[in-house]
């Protein structure tokens, strides 16, 4: 028997009912759509995180408080923090020629309030250059100058959450915001960037350093971006970071990370994360098989006298075999296939809110894994149905 | 002329030792070309069973079985399939169609295991139900026919690969009498043509529409006997 026959007839029993063999499918729809909205996520994530690293620039060296270790097992930072801001400007007056800029930063969150709301938001404090280097431009008003950043004036740029929640449709700029109780101006209103894994990076304010360690009240930076003079020194660069920061701390008070090496410990953590969800998923993909195979064997019982009747008329156990094999592979095909629309129709209607977006890779393998899915379980009921005897099946009630 | 059908000390038992059911018993018989042959005996005398190991759907537990010479009995699962899808064409009591399935595509059905064009397929499976008067009903479904239609659907499938021999189990048993004679007007129609038929029934007068006429008991053929036209209250056997 021609395959074209066999799986003209396998698409008929399918057809023939509908509803079984939706409701058979849909543990595979359900398996394959969860794997391509996880798989999405995960991959946006790193695609999201990566085009944020690159806007860096590759000439990039961070400094974190601490012994930071980045791995596929997590993230651990020991030891308090010992980044102070007169380091940075040892740093700075070592003028080191490998050296081109460093940039300390504060990150904390604060309660930024006017008259008619407040808002518990992320408070980034820093020099001017922060706007160049992260890319961020403002919509609205401007960012603040050197000058302004050297006199600690208290003025603020602002999220597009923070100035709507705040001002509703008034326009922010010269009106009076409160971080920490303390009063600053707002000049300006970044554009909007979003919102990553769910954080909504436009609930921030962004002040000058000055200003930020004068609201703080510490000496303590988070973080420091070094830009170096060219790409090709990024590792004498380091040693010389490392020999200045060592005259005043131990070892295990700071890490230096270029920016290609953090981005490759995010990146791992992220693939981790996604193989693992990935990994989940594909629990209910196995569930869903077994849905297959029990509905086949059902199948195969209700269809015996068809099977015999088959086989009197010249049907070799091959045929049956492949007829059964087929009706299996192509319910958790086409389960596959609904999954997979759905799962990228999820992602697509997310992708507002979390980066997102469904890698060549994960279609493939919710194709390939649902087949499989389907010849695995479909094997066993029809080898069942293939080793009937003509006799018993015909006889069959 | 050598017969088509041959079996010598046939046998087929089923169960254990001491709860033996001897179905067939040493059946020994010839079947030559152009016959018409009904079996009759009582319920469970193994008249199927003996149809079954005939039609290469059963094997035989001791015996041989020649089929045109050949001797069936070291043939492979495919071959055996072979033999069933052209040289045999299956008739049964419960005429057996597929449901869902119109009445051309269930002639068709042997044909698509021989691997036959869809085209030439259609042809010779509208060509027989047109010869067996369902020239209107190829797209009909079995529910959508009469008993006596969905036989002759059967009978068409039985004969869409010109097979050797014909077998039919009880093919009016389902029928009322009217069908019944149709469908045994067929039959000899076939016959006449040259078609070499082999039935099983329960019916005397049915029989007796038949050439050859053999009587089986408890597994074992009791009487085989001609029928002679317009003889009276012959003599088959116990019926
Ligand atoms: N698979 C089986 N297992 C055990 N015994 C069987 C099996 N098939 C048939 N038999 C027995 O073999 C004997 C012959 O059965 P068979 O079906 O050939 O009879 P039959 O002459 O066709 O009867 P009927 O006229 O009722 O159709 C019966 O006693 C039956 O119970
Ligand atoms: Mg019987």
């Amino acid at each position: 028997m021609q395959i074209t026959e066999i799986f003209k007839l396998a698409i008929e029993a399918i057809r023939v009912n509908k509803l079984r063999s939706v409701l058979t499918s849909l543990g595979i729809i359900i398996g394959v759509a969860a794997i391509i909205l996880l798989v999405s996520i995960g991959s946006g994530l790193q695609n999201y995180v990566t085009s944020e690293f690159k806007k860096l620039g590759a000439n990039s060296i961070f400094i974190l408080p601490g012994k930071v270790e980045i791995s596929a097992a997590g993230t651990s930072a020991q030891s308090v923090n010992k980044l102070t801001f007169a380091l940075m400007n040892k740093l700075e007056q070592a003028k080191s020629p490998n050296i081109e800029k460093v940039l300390p930063f504060i990150e904390i969150f604060v309660t930024a309030s006017n008259k008619n709301s407040s808002k518990v938001t992320r408070l980034v404090a820093s020099y001017s250059d922060y706007f160049a280097i992260s890319g961020i431009k403002t919509s609205e008003g401007r960012i603040y100058t050197d000058s302004e950043e050297k006199s600690s004036k208290k003025v603020a740029v602002i999220g597009k959450t923070i100035a709507k929640d705040l001002y509703k449709n008034q326009s922010p700029i010269g009106k009076q915001i409160s971080l920490s109780k303390k009063p600053f101006t707002v000049i300006g209103v970044f554009e909007p960037q979003g919102s990553v894994a769910g954080v909504d990076v436009d609930n921030a304010v962004i002040i000058p350093l000055s200003a930020g360690r004068n609201l703080t009240g510490t000496d303590l930076v988070n973080q420091v971006l070094v830009r170096t003079t060219s790409t090709e020194n990024i590792q004498e660069a380091k040693k010389d970071i490392e020999k200045i920061l060592l005259r005043t701390l131990s070892e295990d008070d700071f890490t230096i990370m270029t920016q290609e090496q953090l981005l490759s410990s995010i990146l791992q953590i992220l693939g981790v994360l996604t193989l693992a969800l990935g990994g989940i998923a594909a629990i209910s993909l196995v569930v869903g098989g077994v849905g297959i195979s029990n509905i086949m064997l059902v199948s195969v019982t209700e269809r015996t006298r068809e099977i015999g009747l088959r086989k009197a008329v010249g049907a070799r156990p091959s045929d049956i075999l492949i007829q059964f094999l087929l009706e299996a592979v192509i319910l958790s095909l086409v389960g596959g296939a609904i999954g997979l629309l759905i799962g990228a129709t999820g992602s697509f209607l997310i992708s507002a809110y979390i980066k997102s977006s469904v890698p060549l890779w994960a279609i493939f393998l919710g194709v390939g894994f649902s087949s499989l899915v389907g010849i695995i379980f479909g094997v066993a009921p029809a080898i069942r149905a293939s080793r009937l005897d003509p006799i018993v099946a015909l006889r069959y009630e | 002329m050598a017969p088509i059908i041959s079996t010598k000390n046939l046998c087929k038992y089923y169960g254990e030792e001491d709860n033996i059911t001897k179905a067939v018993d040493n059946v020994s018989v010839k079947i030559d070309k152009g016959e018409f042959v009904a079996i009759i005996g009582p319920s469970g005398s193994g008249k199927s069973t003996l149809m079954h190991i005939i039609g290469c759907l059963d094997k035989p537990t001791s015996g041989q079985y020649f089929l045109e010479n050949k001797q069936l009995a070291q043939f492979s699962e495919n071959e055996l399939a072979k033999i069933r899808n052209d040289q045999i064409g299956f008739v049964f009591q419960s005429f057996n169609l597929l449901p869902r399935t119109s009445a051309q595509k269930n002639v068709e059905l042997p044909l698509v295991y021989a691997k036959v064009r869809a085209g030439e397929r259609e042809k010779r499976a509208q060509d027989l139900l047109k010869k067996l008067g369902l020239g209107e009903k190829f797209q009909s479904t079995p529910a959508k026919l009469s008993g006596g239609q969905q036989q002759r659907v059967a009978i068409a499938r039985a004969l869409v690969n010109n097979p050797l021999i014909l077998l039919a189990d009880e093919p009016t048993g389902n029928l009322d009498t009217k069908a019944s004679f149709e469908i045994m007007d067929i039959l000899k129609n076939l016959n006449q043509e040259g078609i070499t038929v082999v039935m099983i029934t329960h019916e005397v007068d049915i029989a007796k529409q038949a050439k050859r006429i053999i009587s089986m008991r408890d597994g074992k053929i009791v009487n085989d006997k001609k029928v002679i036209k317009n003889k009276k209250n012959a003599d088959y056997g116990n019926i």
